[in-house]
């Protein structure tokens, strides 16, 4: 009997936050205006959300000991992120094009490769995730990264000009017509050896 | 003749304990181990995969700055601002050089450790402490590389975080054969079971209806975006092109049966048809994107919780008391 109360807390808990995060994801999507839902919707699920993510500890300082714990706590149960994936729509996915200045005046185009399919997969996820505004304060670091991995292949290349774009596919009428995906260009960033400097 | 208000106040706590009765009869249901010994199985097989997938950029992918892709550090900084609990292989690297490892060796060492708990996990060794290290090493893994997991990581960590704390070594692993470990408490396998069961439906429900949100799926076009979306090109869009009118159809359909999921799964009538739909759905997911890591371990989860039949007769035929 005792043990089963344990569990059956540790369930109500474990369920509670579930619902929590599940929910949260939901609000958000609603609250961002990019559902079919009316725009009167929106700010409910903005409220909805606020009080989910207090419900989660997230409105917490960053050293409260609860918040901590309880994020500790979703990932190590891999519950930290809901379950909204591909929706409410697919979004368009992301490519960064890496132009190489060479010492000689050479140009050639390069991207960040990895050498198995399960790795590009993860790859083109950090892609995706670079477009999002909460990755914005990490975004000009990982793009040197992903650069300066590029670069350790060619070491001539005196400069490199990152463009980080958005890749939007043809729908279904257009592709029958002939239409091709178009490049979007985001943000771009030159890297030289000595100094990087935004454009 | 009065009642006392002490009988008064326990008569109307009857409803209350019935509730609680009833929820606990659901909780913990006598159940065989034979789910158990599928979701094992089956997460072993799924942790070999994943480390094999992985074997040629591992190194590339986990090492720090200036060696790697990106480097591990800012995937472990963004999870540090998180928590700085949660695990992560700058832990392991750290320990390593206490040791007087380098980073490499210590990144070799992790994949030969989770390469080995996916093959003692599939065999059915050290059932429990492979468990654990499965779940830790991925863990590590996973938050580390936080910037490049997809789905697929989530889900694993789940299921191993779930089977780590279920009551393994279960009847048809090695552990049993060779150890002849007692029989654990049925119970507590139905339980565990369950929490899968519930979690399940948690994700279709979410999923269903986070879709159902979204205009494209009702006319098909996410559909459409989501399989000649790179880099999941399998099917070429020509041959795609041929199935236009179906996609609409295939869109409604696919959220219909992700969110009416915790309602048709649990019904004997209409659990078959549900567990073959979402089956076929993750294959379909795995054969035409690509994305095998996340279409087993989602199968592996769906078989393990919806398609072994409850066998509480048979539980009962354990040596083990249910308390």
């Amino acid at each position: 009997m005792y043990s089963e109360r344990i569990h059956a807390a540790w369930f109500g808990i474990h369920f509670f936050l579930l619902t929590a995060i599940c929910l949260a994801g939901v609000f958000w999507l609603i609250a961002q205006g990019s559902t079919i839902l009316p725009s009167a919707c929106n700010d409910y699920a903005r409220e909805g959300e606020l009080v989910l993510t207090w419900c989660l500890g997230k409105q917490a300082g960053a050293s409260n000991p609860l918040r901590r714990g309880i994020a500790t706590y979703l990932h190590a149960a891999g519950i930290q992120a809901g379950y909204t994936f591909f929706a409410p729509n697919v979004p368009n996915h992301h490519r960064l094009r890496l132009e190489l200045f060479h010492e000689d005046g050479r140009v050639e185009y390069e991207s960040p490769r990895v050498r198995s399919e399960a790795a590009a997969l993860r790859l083109d996820s950090l892609l995706d995730r670079l477009a999002e505004e909460r990755y914005e304060p990490v975004r000009e670091v990982l793009v040197k990264m992903l650069a300066f991995s590029v670069w350790r292949e060619h070491p001539d290349v005196k400069k490199i000009r990152a463009t980080f774009g958005s890749v939007n596919p043809p729908d279904i009428n257009e592709f029958e017509q002939g239409k091709i995906e178009t490049f979007q260009p985001i943000f771009s960033f030159d890297f030289s050896l000595r100094d990087e400097q935004k454009q | 003749m009065v009642k006392s208000p002490g009988s008064q106040i326990s008569a109307g706590l009857d409803p209350l304990r019935n509730c609680w009765q009833r929820f606990v009869g659901f909780l913990f249901p006598l159940e065989s181990d034979a789910w158990l010994a599928v979701f094992r199985i089956g997460l072993g097989l799924q942790v070999i995969v994943y480390t094999l997938f992985l074997r040629s950029d591992w190194h590339y992918l986990f090492a720090s700055r200036g060696k790697g892709l990106v480097g591990r550090e800012v995937g472990e900084a963004i999870t540090f601002f998180d928590s700085p609990l949660i695990p992560k292989l700058g832990w392991l690297v750290a320990l390593g050089h206490n040791l007087n490892m380098s980073e490499e060796t210590v990144l070799t060492l992790a994949w030969v450790c989770l390469l080995s708990a996916g093959w003692l996990l599939l065999l059915g060794l050290f059932c429990r402490p492979a468990a654990i290290v499965a779940w830790f090493v991925h863990l590590c893994a996973a938050e580390s590389g936080g910037l490049l997991a997809y789905g697929a990581d989530s889900f694993m960590t789940t299921a191993l975080f779930y089977l780590m704390l279920s009551p393994l070594p279960d009847h048809y692993s090695f552990d049993h054969w060779v150890a002849k470990t007692k029989p654990k408490n049925p119970l507590l396998s139905g339980f565990w079971r369950r929490v899968l069961q519930i979690h399940l439906c948690f994700i279709y429900f979410i999923g269903g209806l986070a879709k159902f949100l979204g205009n494209g799926w009702w006319d098909g076009s996410n559909l459409w975006r989501s399989l000649i979306r790179a880099p999941f090109t399998v099917v070429p869009p020509d041959v795609l092109v041929r199935f236009k009118y179906a996609l609409p159809v295939l869109g409604i359909s696919i959220c219909l049966l992700e969110v009416s999921y915790p309602i048709f799964i649990w019904m004997k009538k209409t659990r078959l048809i549900w567990l073959s739909c979402i089956l076929a759905m993750h294959a379909a997911i795995g054969l035409l994107m690509g994305l095998y890591l996340f279409a087993l371990v989602m199968i592996v989860m769906n078989v393990a919780a919806f398609g072994i039949p409850s066998r509480s007769t048979t539980a009962q035929a354990f040596s083990g008391s249910p308390n």
